[in-house]
């Protein structure tokens, strides 16, 4: 009986010193650093090599890091990067370090699969949070802790139908205008019969940002739609709205020439300004670019969306991770060319003001570009973050139904500040 | 034994049973997780959950392991018995904490583990306080590890978020699997709790039944023994009787007989009236050598056989070995030969004196002490024992008294005093005796 005993004990051991040598021979093994990454661009732009600077960024990380294979699956369509990102979240083979969408944020960090950064920001000496815009950081926070880095920013902005402002004898507006000078032009430019309008698809959110307004607290428990400057921006683009004489503008219009304004993603400026992309879209007429208008009680602030990067709290790789995606965030070499190659604005203002790479970004535009360092220093840093939280969809379907209820009803103010504090019920129970 | 073979049978069921429920809990939310991310649905999924599950493989390796471990000790347990209370204790709370570790595993979906580990362990220990303390534990884990109580503290996904997955016949299909497979284990439980008990009760019976039986038994050898005394007694009057007549009688009529024929010849015949006298006093002498022998065999049977001194020290030493009290023994009387009725009785005063203190006074230490001062015995036994509360002569005391005062001493007896610094507290019995001079004789 005790010898079979020590017949086990034995073979026990055995297998625990299997195990031991194996894991042995695996951990000696070099370590395999993994990337979450989309293919093509985020920005609803054409991009012909996305792969490009990553690969550079691979190459240099595992040159000064031996023994570390970065390693990513390519041909992830980015329409189709979120649902595969939760399904390997899921599965638990989430990548060790992976792009975050701006509207995957929220998602990611309340289910708790991004880690946090802060202690790590703290820590590093390298590390400076005062090399990013602030909007662009802001954009990785939540609660006031950082959660991933900004990788790549891209602003609302106004375009301009110059060709339409030509024949009507305006000149292109400056970069500080306000809404009264945006409302005159499209009220001189409008002309129903003409088939000719001010703006398309400028909306009341549009109007809050540049109104210094807020819809929603940062912590998203409460709503600030009763406030005079949203207010504000609902009664402007209503009377905007007014001078179509209740023709709803398409995007056909806009398409065709018809149209002075209207806002639209930096991206899409820089993919369609120069050639060749630009015999593609908006052919029929000259184009270029402003700032948002101003409100009364405002600046010319615009909405920005900003693509980041963030790192699995799962990842056994933290430091590597960490290391890989301070390359991709602030170094400058990578951020000049994803600037150069991306339709971006890069989140570093050493980079994205950069006069030489300006030139070089805007070299071809053929008429040359509004978009100086000071401009892009002025859009960037003063570029507001729409709130994200869990109930940020569901808030939002309230708001807009309130306007469109107070709209029909009549109600103003007071139909307002019901609303208010119905969806500050609702934010205060989800 | 039938007993014992039903609950192992209803024991194995229950462990099969749980195995079932923990494969059914891990598995679905395994395969669901598969399925989510095969059709596409993780990011709703994910959305509507907010919380990033644990690795698929996790749950069903770590749940059943686990599970499997817990199997392992209770099987050990019945199979190599183990004698010591301590290791018995330990090898349930190792029970209970793998217990514990089964339900973390499994996110706290189910908690009828915990009356399996009961059911189990309220038969293996039988010491009362330490079962009362196991329920207690281990009610409250089936109470509490549920998922919807401990939902707050934990980040866990909850099971209904895996169903809801599947169209509404699937769910109703699994829900009602699971709430079948967990009120069996509820019923399982039940029904070897009521077997486990009702055993015991029965055995508890038995018990009380053979008690009885003992009981009865030696209420009649108490009886035998009182009657076994009366017929001793008896015996010994008869044989008195016996005796009495056979000697007294004897040499009494011998001696009316005698005296009678001497008074009928004193005036005819002095001289053979003397001789018949003579012959009379003779007779007489002979009758008392024989009243003596009679009373000789009487006598206690340590002093048939040696002196006073050695049946007394015999009596000490007999007492030492059967009662555990220190007896300080001070024979300081030089020479201890005195007639047979004075050894008797003070024989018996000592033994007397040894039997109150030990019954009734319930002392551990006694001295007695005998000294002589000329013709006159005395005899000191002290204890330091309860006393007596109300000095009432019993009847061993009265006994004594009547055959002292029957040889001309006296009996002194009373509490000591209770604050006595060398001890002796309890009671006391002093005897005096002046011994008749043998020379006389």
């Amino acid at each position: 009986m005790k010898k079979r005993m020590w017949k086990w004990n034995a073979a026990a051991l055995l297998i625990v010193l299997l195990c031991l040598s194996l894991a042995g021979c695996f951990g000696n093994k070099e370590t395999v650093l993994t990337i979450g990454v989309y293919s093509g661009s985020y920005w609803n732009t054409p991009n012909g090599n996305c792969y490009q600077i990553l690969d550079d960024a691979i190459a240099l990380f595992e040159e000064s890091h031996p023994g570390v294979k970065v390693e990513y699956v390519s041909g992830i369509p980015s329409s189709d990067y979120s649902e595969w990102l939760a399904g390997q979240i899921m599965m638990g083979t989430e990548p060790d370090l992976y792009f975050v969408l701006p509207e995957d944020f929220d998602l990611l960090v309340s289910s708790g699969a991004l880690a946090q950064l802060d202690e790590r920001i703290a820590e590093d000496p390298e590390f400076d949070t005062a090399v990013y815009y602030e909007p662009c950081l802001r954009s990785g926070q939540s609660e006031g802790r950082q959660y991933a880095l900004p990788h790549e920013s891209v602003p609302t902005i106004m375009f301009v139908n110059k060709t339409l402002l030509e024949t009507n004898g305006i000149t292109m507006p400056d970069n500080d205008w306000t809404w009264e000078d945006f409302y005159n032009i499209c009220a001189q430019v409008t002309n129903v019969e003409l088939r000719q309008y001010g703006v398309y698809g400028y909306s009341w959110l549009d109007a809050m940002y540049s109104n210094g307004a807020s819809l929603f607290s940062e912590d998203g428990r409460s709503c600030y739609l009763a406030e005079e400057n949203v207010l504000e921006a609902i009664q402007f683009t209503k009377r905007l709205g007014e001078l179509n004489g209740g023709y709803s503008v398409t995007a056909r219009d806009f398409d065709e020439g018809r149209v002075a304004f209207c806002p639209l993603l930096y991206s899409e400026y820089r993919a369609y300004q120069p050639y060749p992309w630009r015999v593609k879209k908006y052919s029929a007429f000259q184009w270029d670019c402003a700032s948002m208008p101003a409100g009364a009680s405002g600046a010319n602030i615009s909405e920005l969306h900003t693509m980041m990067l963030g790192i699995s709290s799962r990842t056994r790789h933290e430091d590597l991770a960490w290391e890989f995606c301070k390359l991709l965030s602030i170094d400058e070499d990578v951020q000049r060319k994803l600037y150069t190659q991306s339709h971006g604005i890069s989140p570093l203002p050493a980079v994205a003001e950069d006069p030489e790479l300006l030139l070089q970004i805007h070299n071809d535009i053929p008429e040359g570009s509004g978009f100086s360092p000071e401009m892009i220093h002025q859009i960037m840093s003063n570029a507001v973050v729409a709130p994200k939280f869990n109930a940020y969809s569901q808030a939002m379907i309230m708001v807009e139904s309130a306007i469109q209820g107070s709209a029909n009803n009549q109600l103003g103010q007071s139909g307002m500040l019901i609303a208010e504090s119905e969806i500050n019920i609702f934010l205060n129970k989800s | 034994m039938k007993t014992e073979r039903n609950l192992i049978n209803i024991a194995s069921v229950m462990f099969v049973l749980n195995f079932s429920i923990l494969a059914f809990y891990s598995l679905i939310c395994a395969t669901t997780t598969f399925r989510i991310c095969d059709t596409l649905g993780a990011h709703d999924f994910l959305n509507s959950v907010r919380q990033i599950p644990r690795y698929p493989w996790q749950m069903p390796v770590q749940s059943l392991s686990l599970y499997a471990l817990l199997c392992a000790v209770s099987f050990f347990k019945i199979v190599r018995p183990i004698e010591r209370f301590s290791l018995r204790v330990g090898i349930c709370v190792m029970e209970i904490a793998l217990c514990a570790g089964v339900f973390v595993s499994l996110n706290f979906y189910y908690s009828g583990v915990a009356l399996l580990v009961l059911a189990d362990l309220v038969h293996y220990i039988r010491s009362n306080k330490m079962r009362l303390c196991f329920i207690v534990i281990l009610s409250l884990m089936f109470a509490f590890g549920r998922y919807e109580i401990v939902e707050q503290f934990t980040n866990g996904i909850a099971f209904d978020a895996y169903l809801s997955y599947y169209n509404p016949v699937i769910q109703s299909c699994f829900t009602s699997l699971e709430s079948l497979m967990v009120c069996l284990n509820i019923l399982l439980f039940v029904l070897y709790m009521i077997l486990l008990f009702t055993g015991q009760k029965e055995e508890n019976a038995r018990i009380r039944k053979l008690n009885e039986q003992l009981n009865q038994a030696n209420d009649q050898l108490r009886d035998y023994a009182v009657n076994m005394e009366r017929m001793t007694q008896m015996r010994e009057r008869n044989r008195l009787a016996r005796e009495i007549h056979d000697t007294l009688g004897h040499t009494l009529t011998g001696i009316i007989m005698g005296a009678d024929a001497g008074l009928a010849l004193f005036d005819v015949a002095p001289e053979e009236s003397k001789k018949r006298i003579q012959v009379v006093a003779q007779s007489a002498r002979d009758g008392l050598t024989d009243v003596r022998r009679s009373i000789k065999a009487l006598r206690p049977d340590a002093l048939e056989h040696s002196t006073l001194a050695q049946a007394l020290e015999g009596l000490v030493e007999n007492f030492r070995l059967t009662t555990s009290a220190r007896i300080s023994y001070f024979q300081e009387a030089e020479e201890l030969k005195l007639d047979a009725d004075e050894e008797d009785a003070l024989y018996r005063v000592v033994q007397e004196g040894l039997t109150n203190a030990v019954r009734h006074g319930r002392s551990d230490r006694i001295e007695i002490r005998i000294t002589r001062n000329g013709d006159t015995v005395s005899v000191s036994i002290r204890d330091n024992g309860t006393g007596c509360g109300a000095l009432e002569e019993g009847f061993g005391l009265r006994h004594m008294r009547e055959r002292l005062e029957m040889l001309g001493g006296t009996l002194v007896y009373g509490n000591l005093d209770q604050n006595a610094e060398d001890g002796y507290t309890g009671f006391f019995i002093t005897v005096c005796l002046t011994v008749r001079n043998r020379k006389e004789e």
